[in-house]
C-alpha cells in the first residue's frame, strides 16, 4: 500500500491537529500512521489517490471533523497556454493545467514529487497508462506547447543530468530511460513535448532541465499524457482539485487541440449520483434520515441534497476517483459516523454449522494415527522438484515464476513432504513415525487433478513392509473399510515389498518400502516404509 | 549377628535356597556352579551381592602356573640344543667348532655358551671338548625333566623356572581361583530371607508368590528416562480450533481448488486485469501449456466481461481470466460457492492454503492458510458483519477494533484489529460487503458480507512464537515436545 511521508509540522499546520488526536483521525480515514524523525509515514489506501499529499489529507481531515463540508471548485481562469497535440500513436492523449501561486518551497517540493510518483505507480500503472510532467510556469519558453512523436536524435538537456543528450542516449544511459524507455517507444520515435521550439519533456520518461521546478518556483504548469483519455482527464482534474487546496493557489485552464472531444483542461468535472437513504440504512444496518445522510456526505466532502422521496442527489467532486456506485458512498457515510460508533449487531438467525465430510474423516484419522504412535507433521504444498524427481514422481505441476527453486512445484503426493521432513527428521528419536494429511495436485493426461491425502512414514534402524502394513490395516479395519491389497510397485517403492490398496472398484492407496536408491539420493541413512491413502476415496469406499 | 529378616533379590534367594537343599557351604565357584546348577558367571555376581550383604565371602586365590611355550614344545620333540651338543660330543669327547655349527645350525652358539658357562665344555683353538660327560648328561636330563613337568602342568623349581623363562621355553601364567563361602548356614539364611522384587510381574501374581515378596523401594525423585508422546501438529490443532469456532457460529465448511482460474481468484472479485496484484511478482502462475477452461462458466464470464468493461473501461480478455494460478486468496473458494447460488440465509467458510510471490523468511512464506467466511441474506448489513467479526474475536479471547479499509471487491470495507491480552494491536481481518459488481457477476441477488484472515500470524501470536518457519518445522522432536496450550 502507498506510504506517504509528510513533515509533522507541515501536517499539524494543515490540519490543526497533532499527536494521538491526529493519528486517531487518520485511522478513521483508513490510514495507518507511524512517526519517524520529524516525519509522519501514512499508509494510505490505494483507492484514495487524493490523499497522496498533505493538502489532500488535510481536506479529508477537516471534513471528518466538520470544519469544512462539501466541495467548491477552485477559482479557475484561462491561462493563455495552448497545447497542440500531433499524432502520437503510442501515447495519444494529453491534457494540461496551471497551478498559480503554488509557492513551492523545499518541503512542498518533496511532497509534490512524491504525489507525482505515487500517481505514476498506482493509477499510472508505472507510467504506462498515465504520466505527469511538472514544470515551472515562468520558465516555459512559450505559451504555445506542442506534443508530438519525434525521432530519437532529438537533443535536449534532461532533468538532473547537466548535459545535452539525444533521445537515444537518454533511453540507453539514464536510469529513467532504462526503466520507462520502452513504454511509448515506437520504432525510432518517441513522444516529446515542445515549448517555443524547445523540448520541455520526453513523456513518460523524463523532463527537460529548462523548466525545472525548484524551491522558489511560484506557479506550476503540469502536463498529463497517457493511453486512456478518460484517465488522463481524471488525473488532470485530480491534480487541479487537490493542488488548488494549497493556500492561495488557483487554477489556470489550458486550451487543447488535437485531442478528440477536449477543448480545454482541467474540466473540474463533478458527477451526480442518486442515493437512496433506505439503501444506506439497510446496508449499514442503522436507520439514517435524509438530513443525517446529507450532513455525513458533506463531511466526506460530497455536495448532497434532497431529490424527493427517500432519494438524495450527491455531487461527487473530481478528486474522488474511487466512487463507482452507491455502495462507495455508503462506505463514506459509515466512515463519517465512525466504525467505532457502529454497534456490531449479533442478531442473525441461528443456523446449524457443518464441517466437510473430509474434515471429519481427517480428524478420525489423526486420532487413530496418534494412537498408533505416529506424530503429525506439516509441510508446504510448494515442494522441491529434486525430492519429487528422486522419488520418481513425474506428473507434478510446475510454477512458472517460482521465488525459490526449492518451492517450485506443487507436491503430487504427500510422500514428497514426508520424505523431505525425514531428510532432517531422520535424526529425531527412533523410531520416527510420522504422518501428514493435506492436499496434493498432479497432472493426469494434461488435466489438473487435486486430492486430499493421508501419508504415513515409518523410519527406524530396521524397517520392513509389515511395519507400515500393520498400522494401515488397523486403520482400514477400524473404519470398517472393505479392502484388499495387490502386490504392486511404482517408484519410489521396492518391487516385491509394496502393494496397492483396493476397495470396491477403486485404488484407494498404496504402501511399501522405499527404494534404497531413492533414500540414498535424498541423503536418508535409515530405511523407510510409507503409505498414502486418498481421504475422499477412503470415506466413500464400501464399508463392512 | 542380628536375627532380623534378610532382604534378598529373587536370584539371591534362589542360590540360598539351593545351597540349603544341597548342603553347600563352601567351595570353588566351579564346584558351586555344578552343585547349585547355576552358570558360573551369574553365580559369581550373585555371590558378590551376597557378600555386600555380609552373607557370603568370595575368596580370590591367585596362583601361577608354568606352561610350555611353542619353543619349549619344539625343544622337547627335537631335543634341547645343549642335549644335542652333548649327544654330538659323547663318545669322541671333542669336535671342531665348524663341525658343531654344521650339525646344530643356529642353535650351536646357544648350546656351547650354556655348557661352557657351567664348565661342562671348554673351547680351545677351534675345538669344543666335553669336560665331564656324566655331569653334562645329568644337567641336560634335569632340564628335560623340568620341561616335561611343565608340559604336564606340574610345578617346577623356581630357579630352574626363571632360567627356562628367560630362554623362552616356558612362560608363567597367573590363574585366579574363586572360592565362595557362606558366612552362615544357608538354611538359617533361607529361614530369615524376605524376597525383594524390583517389579511385580505376572508369574508372581499367577503363582501367588507375591505374598512372599517385598517390592523394592524406589528413589522416587530420581530422573526417569525422557519419553515423548506421538502428537498432532500444533498448527493443525489451531486450524481445527478455528473450524470448531466457525461451526459453532453456524457456518458450513466449503472447499475449492488450489490451482485456480484467474476468473475466480480475480475477475469475479472485480479486480481489473491490469491490477498490480495480478502481476507475476505477486501471483504464482502454473507453467505455460496448462490453460484453464472457461467453457463451464460461459454465463459468468459474460457477466464479468460486461461489469469490468463498464466499471474499469477496458477490453476484458477471457484469455487472462482462463490462466491457471495457485490461488492467492481463499475468497476464490467462497466466490465459487456463491456461484452455486445457494438460497439465503447463507453462512459458509473455508480454511485452506493460499500462495504468494514471497520468499521463505521469518515473517513470510510463499504459502499460508487463510480462513475466509461469507454471510449472505436480503437484509444483511455492515453491522451484522462487524457482529460476526466480534463474535469470532471473542471466541478467540481477543479484543477487536475496526478501521475503514480498501479491498477491490468489498464496499464498505473494514479491517479488524485484535489485541492479545497485554499485546499490541495486530491486523487480523480484512472484510467488507461484497460490491454489487461482485454479487451481480456471481448471480446472487442478496447482500453478502465477506472476510478473510491469515491463520499463521494468529497461530504465532496464540502460541507465543515469532518465526513463522517454526510452524513448518522438520524437527519431529520439536513437534513431539511442543508445549501444550490449553
Amino acid at each position: 500500500m502507498p506510504v506517504i511521508r509528510v513533515g509533522i509540522e507541515r501536517l499539524v499546520r494543515l490540519t490543526g491537529l497533532r499527536g494521538e488526536e491526529l493519528e486517531d483521525v487518520l485511522f478513521r480515514l483508513k490510514c495507518e500512521t507511524e512517526t519517524v524523525e520529524g516525519e509522519i509515514a501514512i499508509e494510505v489506501n490505494p483507492d484514495r489517490p487524493d490523499m497522496f499529499i498533505g493538502e489532500g489529507i488535510a481536506r479529508a481531515v477537516k471534513g471528518l471533523l466538520g470544519i469544512e463540508k462539501g466541495w467548491k471548485p477552485p477559482k479557475a481562469e484561462d491561462s493563455g497556454i495552448t497545447i497542440r497535440a500531433g499524432r502520437v500513436p503510442s501515447r495519444p492523449f494529453i491534457a494540461g493545467l496551471v497551478v498559480y501561486d503554488a509557492g513551492v518551497d523545499e518541503e512542498f517540493l518533496i511532497e509534490l514529487i512524491q504525489f507525482q510518483e505515487k500517481l505514476h505507480e498506482g493509477m499510472g500503472r508505472n507510467r504506462r497508462k498515465i504520466a505527469i510532467g511538472l514544470h515551472d510556469l515562468d520558465k516555459l519558453p512559450s505559451t504555445s506547447i506542442t506534443y508530438e512523436a519525434s525521432g530519437l536524435e532529438t537533443v535536449f538537456k534532461p532533468l538532473g543530468y547537466g548535459e545535452e543528450m539525444s533521445g537515444r542516449e537518454i533511453l540507453e544511459r539514464t536510469e529513467q530511460g532504462l526503466k520507462y524507455g520502452r513504454i511509448s517507444l515506437e520504432g525510432n520515435t518517441h513522444p516529446f513535448l515542445y515549448s517555443g521550439g524547445e523540448v520541455i519533456a520526453m513523456p513518460p520518461v523524463i523532463n527537460s532541465d529548462i523548466t525545472r521546478v525548484e524551491p522558489g518556483t511560484r506557479s506550476l504548469f503540469i502536463d498529463v499524457t497517457g493511453t486512456d483519455l478518460g484517465l488522463v482527464l481524471q488525473v488532470t482534474d485530480l491534480l487541479a482539485s487537490t493542488l488548488s487546496e494549497r493556500r492561495g493557489a488557483w487554477i489556470g485552464k489550458v486550451a487543447i487541440s488535437g485531442v478528440p472531444g477536449v477543448a480545454e483542461t482541467p474540466l473540474l468535472k463533478t458527477r451526480k449520483m442518486r442515493l437512496s437513504t433506505r439503501y444506506v440504512s439497510r446496508l449499514i444496518g442503522s436507520e439514517l434520515g435524509a438530513e443525517q445522510c446529507i450532513d455525513l456526505l458533506g463531511r466526506a466532502r460530497f455536495n448532497a441534497g434532497l431529490a424527493g422521496g427517500d432519494s438524495l442527489i450527491v455531487e461527487v467532486p473530481p478528486f474522488r476517483v474511487d466512487i463507482i456506485g452507491e455502495a462507495d458512498l455508503v462506505e463514506d457515510i459509515a466512515m463519517m459516523i465512525g466504525y467505532d460508533r457502529l454497534e456490531p449487531s449479533k442478531e442473525r438467525p441461528i443456523m446449524r454449522g457443518e464441517l466437510l465430510a473430509e474434515t471429519l474423516v481427517s480428524r478420525r484419522l489423526r486420532k487413530l494415527l496418534v494412537g498408533l504412535g505416529f506424530t503429525e507433521t506439516m509441510q508446504l504444498i510448494l515442494s522441491n522438484p529434486r525430492v519429487a524427481d528422486s522419488l520418481g514422481f513425474r506428473n507434478y505441476i510446475e510454477v512458472s515464476n517460482p521465488v525459490q527453486a526449492e518451492y517450485s512445484i506443487v507436491r503430487p503426493s504427500i510422500i514428497v513432504s514426508l520424505l523431505s521432513t525425514l531428510i532432517k527428521g531422520q535424526h529425531s528419536t527412533k523410531p520416527v513415525k510420522i504422518f501428514e494429511i493435506g492436499k496434493v495436485a498432479y497432472l493426469d493426461e494434461g488435466r489438473v487433478k487435486e486430492d486430499l491425502r493421508l501419508g504415513v512414514a515409518y523410519l527406524d534402524d530396521e524397517v520392513s513392509y509389515e511395519d507400515i502394513q500393520a498400522p494401515i490395516y488397523a486403520i482400514l479395519r477400524l473404519l470398517g473399510v472393505r479392502y484388499s491389497v495387490e502386490e504392486w510397485s511404482r517408484p519410489p517403492l521396492l518391487s516385491g515389498r509394496a502393494s496397492m490398496i483396493v476397495s470396491g472398484e477403486a485404488i484407494i492407496g498404496w504402501m511399501g518400502e522405499v527404494d534404497p536408491g531413492a533414500l540414498e539420493a535424498l541423503g536418508i541413512e535409515y530405511p523407510v516404509a510409507v503409505a498414502e491413502i486418498s481421504v475422499p476415496r477412503l470415506s466413500s469406499s464400501p464399508k463392512t | 549377628m542380628d536375627k532380623g529378616p534378610l532382604r534378598l533379590s529373587e536370584s539371591e534367594y534362589r542360590v540360598i535356597e539351593r545351597a540349603a537343599d544341597k548342603g553347600f557351604r563352601r567351595g570353588s565357584i566351579s564346584e558351586a556352579s555344578k552343585i547349585l546348577g547355576i552358570e558360573e558367571q551369574a553365580l559369581h555376581s550373585i555371590f558378590r551381592l551376597l557378600e555386600s550383604k555380609g552373607l557370603a565371602r568370595v575368596i580370590v586365590e591367585e596362583e601361577s602356573r608354568i606352561q610350555l611355550t611353542s619353543r619349549g614344545e619344539e625343544a622337547l620333540t627335537k631335543g634341547l640344543p645343549e642335549e644335542r651338543l652333548v649327544g654330538l660330543l659323547r663318545g669322541r669327547r671333542e669336535a671342531s667348532i665348524d663341525y658343531v655349527r654344521r650339525e646344530l645350525g643356529r642353535e650351536a652358539g646357544i648350546a656351547i655358551g650354556l655348557l661352557r658357562r657351567e664348565g661342562l665344555v671348554v673351547v680351545e683353538r677351534g675345538i669344543v671338548r666335553l669336560v665331564d660327560e656324566d655331569r653334562a648328561l645329568e644337567r641336560v636330563s634335569r632340564t628335560r625333566l623340568s620341561l616335561e613337568k611343565a608340559r604336564r602342568g606340574e610345578a617346577i623349581e623356581a630357579e630352574e623356572a626363571s632360567t627356562l623363562k628367560s630362554r623362552g621355553l616356558v612362560r608363567e601364567e597367573k590363574i585366579r581361583r574363586y572360592l565362595v563361602e557362606f558366612t552362615m548356614d544357608p538354611r538359617d539364611i533361607k529361614s530369615r530371607a524376605v524376597v525383594e522384587v524390583g517389579k511385580l510381574n505376572s508369574s508372581l501374581l499367577r503363582e501367588g508368590r507375591w505374598r512372599n515378596i517385598v517390592l523394592r523401594r524406589y528413589d522416587v525423585k530420581a530422573e526417569p528416562p525422557r519419553v515423548l508422546p506421538a502428537r498432532t501438529h500444533f498448527l493443525a490443532e489451531f486450524i481445527e480450533l478455528l473450524r470448531d469456532i466457525m461451526r459453532e457460529l453456524g457456518f458450513k465448511e466449503v472447499q475449492g481448488p488450489l490451482v485456480e482460474l484467474e476468473l475466480f481468484n480475480f475477475d469475479v472479485l472485480f479486480q481489473a486485469q491490469d491490477h498490480p496484484a495480478r502481476e507475476i511478482h505477486d501471483t504464482l502462475r502454473v507453467k505455460e501449456g496448462l490453460a484453464g477452461d472457461l467453457g463451464k462458466y460461459g454465463d459468468l464470464a459474460e457477466r464479468v466481461s460486461r461489469i469490468h468493461e463498464r466499471g474499469w473501461r477496458y477490453k476484458w480478455d477471457p484469455r487472462v481470466a482462463s490462466r491457471l494460478i495457485l490461488r492467492s486468496q481463499t475468497t476464490a473458494v467462497t466466490a465459487r460457492f456463491l456461484h452455486t447460488r445457494p438460497d439465503p440465509p447463507v453462512r459458509a467458510f473455508t480454511i485452506d492454503r493460499v500462495f504468494r510471490y514471497d520468499p521463505v523468511g521469518p515473517t513470510r512464506l510463499p504459502e499460508f492458510h487463510q480462513l475466509d467466511g461469507i454471510e449472505g441474506d436480503y437484509d444483511y448489513s455492515f453491522r451484522d458483519l462487524l457482529g460476526i467479526l466480534s463474535n469470532i474475536a471473542e471466541r478467540l479471547g481477543l479484543q477487536v477494533k475496526f478501521k475503514p479499509a480498501y479491498f477491490p471487491f468489498t464496499e464498505p470495507s473494514v479491517e479488524g484489529y485484535v489485541r492479545f491480552p497485554g499485546g499490541r494491536w495486530v491486523e487480523l481481518f480484512g472484510a467488507g460487503i461484497f460490491r454489487p459488481e461482485v454479487t451481480e457477476a456471481l448471480g446472487v441477488d442478496y447482500t453478502v458480507g465477506a472476510w478473510g484472515m491469515g491463520v499463521e500470524r494468529l497461530a504465532l501470536a496464540f502460541y507465543g512464537l515469532s518465526d513463522i518457519r517454526v510452524l513448518y518445522t522438520q524437527d519431529i522432536d520439536f513437534i513431539r515436545s511442543f508445549r501444550v496450550v490449553v
